[in-house]
């Protein structure tokens, strides 16, 4: 990558991050706190990626692929809880879900 | 290659944005689906190709698929609404800009100080990078690779297992 200095990527990781943290912050409804969860590990993956090619290793890469593979075991999960919960006819609203207080 | 670093780096800030402040779910994934492309460009900027592949088939495709599904199968207009434009959206806004902040100070024109490793462009170039990879993971990181897929084992079962269940 000659002429894009290595912080210019974790510059932007770090922004998508920041953005998906935001989403998690403010939003309410669960379907989009997980869409932003996945962004915060798509902008960790670019910072892998990122500093495993400016410092000519592969282990960059292979952890990227571990956290993708988990990502879409996470991703199964949760959306299965969600249905659970959007059939039990819940409020779709995070901050009114009590399921787990006894 | 700045000028295709340049406009990458837009297409993933607006994108992201996208994500985070679409008013509709729907449009909160397509943008979500929008960003992982772009991402997936800016690793093949990045000479990985099989994250590339991966990336598409796997986020792109698979996760984001689910996704749309869900949405489509929910249909979740009631909770629509983005929280009331209120005292959160001002602690979320000023969480943002200083931990954005924070950041951008921590990385400003540093370099990497961490040892280079044997893999440069001309070794992958001889090699191959996916050939590369592949060498690494079933090697050095065996382990990893097998607890990842024990977790997916159980990842899929724990599916079942909740979309077969009824809760109250």
């Amino acid at each position: 990558v000659s002429g894009v200095p290595a912080y210019y990527f974790l510059w932007l990781s770090g922004v998508i991050f920041t953005i998906g943290a935001v989403g998690v912050l403010i939003r309410r409804n669960p379907l989009v706190i997980f869409m932003c969860i996945e962004l915060m590990l798509n902008a960790v993956n670019l910072a892998f990626v990122a500093v495993g090619r400016y410092l000519n290793s592969m282990d960059g890469q292979v952890f990227a692929f571990l956290v993708i593979t988990v990502a879409a075991a996470e991703v199964v999960v949760g959306v299965a809880i969600i249905v659970q919960v959007y059939r039990a006819g819940r409020n779709m609203d995070v901050d009114e879900l009590d399921l787990m207080k006894s | 290659v700045v000028v295709a670093f340049a406009i990458l780096a837009a297409w993933e800030l607006v994108t992201a944005i996208g994500v985070m402040a679409s008013r509709r779910p729907i449009y909160n994934a397509l943008s979500l689906v929008a960003n992982m492309l772009g991402l997936a460009v800016l690793f093949l900027l990045l000479n990985a190709q099989f994250l590339f592949a991966a990336q598409i088939i796997v986020y792109a495709g698979a996760v984001m698929v689910l996704f749309v599904f869900i949405i489509a199968l929910l249909n979740p207009q009631m909770d629509i609404t983005l929280s009331r434009p209120s005292v959160e959206w001002g602690y979320g806004l000023i969480f943002g800009v200083v931990f954005a902040g924070l950041i951008l100070a921590l990385l400003y024109n540093r370099d990497l100080t961490g040892i280079p490793g044997v893999f440069t462009p001309q070794v992958i170039d001889a090699f191959g990078n996916v050939q590369i990879l592949g060498a690494v993971l079933y090697s050095r990181f065996l382990l990893p690779v097998e607890v990842t897929s024990v977790l997916l084992l159980v990842a899929a079962v724990g599916a079942v297992y909740l979309a077969a269940r009824k809760i109250r």
